[in-house]
């Protein structure tokens, strides 16, 4: 059986070629977007002070926030976060449509890494809202509706753990699978509906972000796509893995 | 040399948040990096561990 270095998939290139070369395309786009944070991207204004200075022959009157660097990190993983839990609700509708167990499989693994991601967000913005404003957690619209989804996503787990018959599992946790981005849809759009200072709508057109933001944000925003896609992929090629070990034991034994 | 006191305070949150915010920016990419290095490692040994058992029901089949 040809073993992923050496089966072909898309544009004749292996598996290996696909998910190694993305984990090292992801890894220096977040290291660039690491580096342009510090470097390039510009210090936002905080609260203003008494008197006006130049820097850089420009008038500055207010503090500048060093805390908003964390922004170049946060939204980047929090996207990918609902990303991954978009693509977690598809293969849980294709599960409850085929009742095929890759898909349950692949349903399982993606709310598996949308957990590892939910968490680095959880993390980022707690050390966000606590450089900035002094406190660890605010019960604001985007952060309340992203807690439910950090808490539906382990409830996932708590679910699939107390249910032992196979396929009654994989029913319930498809059902569940499809609550979570409905979370997570709702956690997205909420401060276009619901404004706040701490989520302010900064991806919209005609302003939010200057070149000098929005191109550092970007590189981080794919190479962190990217990841997330490597860590679904290894973490499947782990399942397939195990699943192929007990069916040559079997054999072997047999 | 002393800071104009108006820079002082413009770059109050820079001075207090900078090590902070770069030192926990980096330990949560290395962290990331860290977590895929075992993910990679895992899946290494589990495809050579299949390929093993190939080739030993390959001989075993063969032998038949």
């Amino acid at each position: 059986m040809a073993g992923p270095e050496s089966k072909k998939g898309w544009l004749g290139l292996s598996e290996n070629t696909w998910t190694y070369g993305a984990l090292a395309l992801g890894t220096v786009l977040t290291l660039a977007d690491f580096l342009a944070a510090f470097l390039i991207a510009p210090l936002v204004l905080g609260a203003g002070v008494s008197q006006t200075a130049i820097i850089n022959g420009i008038a500055v009157s207010n503090k500048l926030l060093f805390s908003q660097k964390i922004f170049y990190f946060h939204v980047p993983v929090a996207i990918s976060s609902f990303l991954i839990v978009f693509v977690a609700g598809y293969y849980s509708i294709r599960f409850l449509a085929s009742r095929e167990k890759i898909y349950d499989t692949k349903a399982r693994i993606g709310v598996e890494v949308a957990l590892v991601f939910t968490v680095l967000t959880m993390i980022t913005g707690d050390l966000w809202t606590r450089f900035e404003w002094g406190a660890w957690w605010v019960w604001e619209p985007r952060l309340t509706t992203y807690f439910i989804m950090t808490l539906l996503i382990i409830a996932y787990f708590v679910l699939r753990n107390s249910i032992e018959d196979e396929e009654r599992r994989a029913v319930y946790a498809a059902v569940w699978g499809i609550l979570i981005p409905i979370d997570a849809a709702i956690s997205f759009l909420i401060t276009r509906l619901i404004p706040s200072s701490v989520h302010p709508v900064v991806l919209r057109s005609g302003g939010g972000l200057l070149p000098t933001q929005l191109i550092p944000f970007l590189i981080g925003l794919f190479g962190m796509m990217m990841i997330a896609w490597v860590v679904f992929r290894l973490r499947m090629r782990e399942e397939i893995a195990k699943e192929r070990i007990d069916v040559l034991k079997s054999s072997i034994e047999g | 040399m002393q800071l104009d006191p108006i820079l002082v305070e413009i770059y109050s949150t820079v001075f207090d948040a900078a090590p902070y915010v770069i030192a926990a920016y980096a330990c949560l990419w290395l962290g990331l990096m860290v977590y895929i290095g075992f993910g990679v490692n895992r899946v290494s040994k589990l495809e050579k561990q299949i390929a093993v058992l190939e080739d030993s029901l390959a001989r075993r089949e063969g032998a038949a």
